[in-house]
């Protein structure tokens, strides 16, 4: 497994333009992409009748900012607290994890220390555990220490990632030249200075992206905080599940909830899809 | 990026006297230090919780009441004695293979597809990777609300070709292949980007030889870009698997219940675990449910590290 | 070694913040003595609509100017139920009220110990046995009871103008007095009058109705589970799937398209408990032909309504409780009614003015305060409802949606029942 730091210029394999049979294909994936939350679009700015309107109209009707009104000042979606309560949690968790996967990757991959290999074993075989299967006794830990119900019982489950190790250690082995390090440590600074002014600097493309997926898994993650949480002080996604459960269900409002807090990412997309594309090719196994 | 790098290691930091002993214990220790914090917490809230739900599977332990006494293999016998959990099984296994199967096949035409001298390159990439920043328990309810069983969109536009209405919540298999699209809905494109990258990886000469050898655009798809893939498409499945085998959101929003259906047609070994716990109080049976969703997991993780080993010895890369 | 200090400082914080919290144990408080003047808040936690509107809160702080109420709605019943049953376990957290629907009561009295004893002078009295039966565990009223859910039959007048049958209240009525086969062969009439819409709306719905009118239907009285072998159980079972076979619109009760098909005529009948009345008019706003009609197969029966409990882990018990008594009283409690349709339990409520000439102008003016009054007095039967009484439920409910979803046939789906039923162990 290796991860490639450099944009290498490809040649395609095919030297001309494509046909226009490969644009038609792409544009019916991009249609399958966008379409649901079209769909949501259509839904959440129409009325309780809409969707069971057999003569519903293709274009979006003009109550979508008044649904996302309701949506918001229901008492039990709590809808800016949920939203708040997001993006402390991943950024917290991000934060966290890009930090302690870049401390360790720059371990494992720069330093020498004995049973390094075993351990750097270790790290890549927990990637492969599913560590979301310990809920029953993570909850009882936290019904113990009282945690229920707190943000910190969603943030410190998460506060490391072996995956997020693995990635940063692929990355500074190839990104640093080893004579950085040893040039460091000859001008006499200590190792955290080596790390901080010269480990880090180099891992900061990467760091972003780790920083970028974590974020987006943190926000969209639902089974854990689901359980642990309250209604009263939900993350998005849980709120947003509570939406579905009332009693009379108005799907104009469920799916203009749906879009509301389907936003932020969305626009965290327009702002970084750029690097989150380069962040999975790169991040992918190469043969 | 390097330029600057150079200049922060041509910075002579400023010295501070300390002694030879604390140069020594730095070189020896840190490289621990820095390791430790991610051990240390995985141990707590990573590889402690697996463990102990060993230890809550062995007694009889509720919810609110807490441990109670001993039970040994009971609630394992327990629940493999439940119908409901072989079907759970069946069912996890049911929506992962229709969520992954179909899903590699489409992620590799797309990736074949955006291989080739496009116009507009990161549009096309960014286009197929947006379902990936919606969030599952958003495309369940949006995809809940178009399966609708008598009202919904898939089955009105179905009227419309004068087929007729799928029963998408009773009938099992239409159950799972509608939270299987949910899943493929989110995760196609990113899979096809990241065998994008592993077609980019193949030597380009590989095709040019083939060329020259009269190979037409499909043999030289299927007998060097396949083969060349297969690393790649290990690793997709192995994430797959890994996430796919302990699916929660999309069913549990799939209804108004969250219980999986009335005939348990989508009820899948999470689900299970969940209602167990939560919904019978019963953290003993619970917890069984989860190591033995833990045991297949890494069951198949190792068959799937078995094959993965012998594959790369054939390729001999090694990072 | 600033530097190196730092790092070993942030491993240490971090290694110990999983820890430390262990050190920090959860403070249940007992109740302090009342302070009368000390500025409170006191949560209350309901679900779905108690009818306990902000005039209401506002009110009480009124009269306690020290005490300001804040009320925290769950969606739904069973989020409602989880919730407090995760918070018991987790020992903090609960409000100072919580409000637990009368089908997970049963549920809670295990756990008698962890609420406090409401009972009182006050509300010795106030409501019927069976209401004030069903709070009492280990000797203690841990329940005080908000409202009750007596049944009525609410129908569609056009759709009844249309299969030619009668189409006032008063009528429909008298050609539904009877047991559940006259109402049965009512919608047989229906029927074949082919009007396109289906006579009620569910098996699951219809046999809530009778389910209620058994003392002994899943369990006996010290809690012996005997839905499987009890005769009532299966012959129930099986004559709702016979009528439902013909006469049901084959929705699962409170899935989308049981929802849809209310607001597009699928059906033209429900059994109609008190609570009923909001559910409906908040899925169907545009509908005008709603009507209610004073009759119950068979009777009458109580389909739901739920109890205010004290956990002891709260702060404020003492005023918590005075709280509790004070909003399930009659006067407070016939508020709630006219907002939201919760039906009081209190017996002193039902000859008060307010109540007995209350009107709906939704359901066409239906005297919604004398159809329940009578719908309350002909209830006879007290079901008795133990732990296990929701899981069985569930179990049924589930059975019956797959006979009418098509995918099993009735005696399948009872032997599954059974099956299910000896799996709740």
């Amino acid at each position: 497994m290796t991860i490639s730091p450099l944009r290498r210029r490809i040649r395609p394999i095919t030297i001309g333009r494509p046909s226009p049979i490969v644009y038609v294909f792409l544009a019916i994936v991009m249609v399958a992409s966008v379409f649901p939350l079209y769909w949501s679009l259509l839904i959440g700015s129409g009325d309780s009748s809409t969707i069971n309107d057999p003569n519903m109209s293709w274009w979006p009707g003009g109550n979508f900012f008044a649904n996302a009104a309701s949506v918001i000042g229901n008492q039990s979606v709590n809808f800016w607290k949920s939203l708040g309560n997001s993006v402390i949690v991943s950024s917290v968790v991000s934060a966290s994890v890009v930090f302690f996967s870049t401390l360790a990757g720059y371990s494992f991959a720069k330093l020498r220390f004995r049973a390094k290999k075993g351990l750097l074993v270790f790290v890549i075989a927990t990637t492969a555990v599913p560590t979301q299967l310990g809920v029953v006794p993570l909850f009882i830990a936290m019904s113990t220490f009282g945690w229920t119900g707190t943000l910190g019982a969603v943030i410190v489950p998460a506060l490391v990632s072996a995956f997020g190790v693995f990635w940063m250690t692929q990355y500074i082995g190839q990104a640093l030249p080893d004579e950085l390090v040893e040039a460091g440590r000859i001008d006499g600074a200590s190792m955290f200075q080596t790390f901080w002014y010269i480990g880090l600097p180099s891992a900061r493309p990467a760091a972003a992206m780790l920083a970028l997926f974590t974020f987006i898994t943190t926000w969209t993650n639902f089974f854990w905080p689901f359980i642990v949480l309250n209604a009263d002080n939900p993350t998005l996604p849980v709120s947003l599940a509570t939406l579905q459960a009332n009693y009379f269900i108005d799907y104009s409002i469920v799916l203009a909830g749906v879009l509301l807090a389907t936003l932020p990412l969305i626009a965290l997309f327009v702002i970084a899809g750029k690097q989150l594309v380069a962040g999975i090719m790169q991040g992918a196994v190469k043969g | 990026m390097t330029t600057s790098t150079l200049r922060a290691a041509q910075r002579t930091p400023r010295r501070i006297a300390f002694s030879q002993k604390l140069g020594r214990w730095d070189i020896r220790f840190s490289p621990y230090l820095y390791i430790s914090p991610f051990f240390l917490l995985f141990s707590v809230v990573g590889l402690f919780p697996l463990l102990y739900t060993g230890w809550v599977s062995l007694h009889a332990w509720d919810l609110i009441g807490g441990q109670g006494g001993f039970v040994g293999g009971d609630n394992f016998v327990w629940v493999l004695q439940q119908q409901k959990f072989w079907i759970a099984l069946r069912n996890t296994f049911s929506i992962f293979l229709l969520s992954s199967v179909p899903q590699i096949v489409v992620a590799i035409v797309i990736a074949a597809v955006l291989d080739t001298n496009l116009r507009g390159k990161t549009f096309w990439r960014m286009g197929v990777l947006l379902p990936y920043v919606v969030m599952p328990v958003a495309v369940s309810l949006i995809f809940s609300n178009m399966y609708g069983d008598k009202y919904g969109l898939v089955n009105t536009l179905l009227a419309h070709l004068g087929i007729p209405g799928i029963p998408w919540h009773s009938n099992p298999l239409a159950s799972q292949f509608a939270i299987a699209s949910m899943v493929n809905f989110r995760w196609t494109g990113y899979n096809a980007l990241i065998l994008l990258a592993g077609m980019q990886a193949i030597p380009r000469d590989y095709y040019e030889a083939a060329t020259i050898d009269g190979a037409g655009a499909l043999r030289r798809f299927f007998s060097i870009t396949i083969p060349q893939l297969r690393p790649t498409l290990i690793f997709v499945i192995i994430t797959a698997t890994i996430g796919g085998l302990q699916i929660f959101d999309e069913p549990r929003l799939f209804d108004q219940y969250g219980t999986g259906g009335a005939n348990s047609q989508w009820l899948t070994l999470t689900i299970y675990l969940y209602n167990l716990g939560w919904g019978q109080l019963n953290f003993g049976r619970a917890a069984a449910v989860a190591w033995l969703l833990f045991l297949v997991i890494v069951l198949i993780g190792l068959i799937n590290l078995a094959i993965t080993r012998r594959i790369a010895s054939n390729e001999g890369r090694d990072s | 070694m600033k530097l190196s200090r730092r790092t070993t400082a942030v491993a240490a914080i971090a290694g110990a913040a999983a820890f430390a919290l262990i050190a920090t144990g959860c403070s249940s408080g007992g109740t302090p003595a009342a302070d009368s003047n000390k500025p409170i808040t006191l949560t209350l936690a309901t679900f779905n609509n108690f009818g306990y509107d902000d005039a209401l809160l506002a009110e009480y702080h009124k009269l306690h100017p020290n005490i300001t109420v804040v009320q925290n709605k769950a969606a739904t019943s069973d989020a409602a139920q989880t919730n407090l049953f995760t918070k018991l376990a987790a020992g903090s957290g609960l409000g100072d009220i919580e409000a637990v629907d009368g089908d997970w009561m049963p549920k809670v009295r295990k756990y008698a110990n962890k609420f406090v004893d409401l009972a009182s002078s006050d509300n010795k009295d106030r409501y019927s046995s069976w209401k004030t039966a069903g709070g009492i565990a280990d000797g203690k009223q841990i329940g005080l009871g908000t409202d009750i859910g007596p049944e009525a039959i609410c129908y569609r007048s056009d759709l009844f103008a249309k299969a030619g049958l009668p189409t006032e209240p008063d009528a429909v009525a008298k050609l539904l007095t009877g047991d559940w086969n006259t109402y049965y062969s009512v919608g047989k009439t229906f029927a074949e009058a082919k009007t396109g819409a289906a006579w009620f709306d569910s098996a699951g719905a219809t046999f809530q109705g009778l389910a209620n009118q058994y003392k002994n239907f899943y369990e006996k009285n010290d809690g012996t589970v005997i839905a499987a072998t009890n005769p009532d159980v299966k012959a129930a079972f099986e004559s709702v799937l016979k009528a439902s076979s013909t006469e049901s619109s084959h929705l699962t009760q409170w899935s989308d398209n049981w929802t849809a098909g209310m607001a597009n005529g699928a059906y033209a009948t429900m059994l109609c408990p008190a609570w009923m009345l909001g559910v409906i008019q908040g899925d169907t706003p545009k509908l005008t032909d709603w009507k209610i009609a004073n009759v119950f197969p068979n009777g009458g029966g109580n389909w739901g309504g739920s109890y205010l409990l004290v956990p002891t882990q709260g702060k404020h018990t003492a005023e918590a409780k005075a709280l509790a008594d004070w909003i399930t009283a009659p006067a407070q409690q016939i508020k709630a009614f006219k907002v939201a349709g919760t039906f009081p339990s209190q017996v002193a409520a039902y000859t008060d003015p307010t109540l007995t000439g209350a009107k709906n102008t939704f359901f066409n003016d239906a005297e919604i305060g004398k159809i329940y009054i009578d719908r309350a007095n002909a209830v006879k039967v007290t079901p008795f409802k133990g732990a296990t009484y929701g899981s069985i439920m569930t179990a049924v409910q589930n059975g019956l949606t797959r006979v009418e979803t098509g995918t099993q046939s009735v005696d399948d789906s009872w032997n599954q029942v059974v099956t299910d039923i000896k799996a709740l162990g």
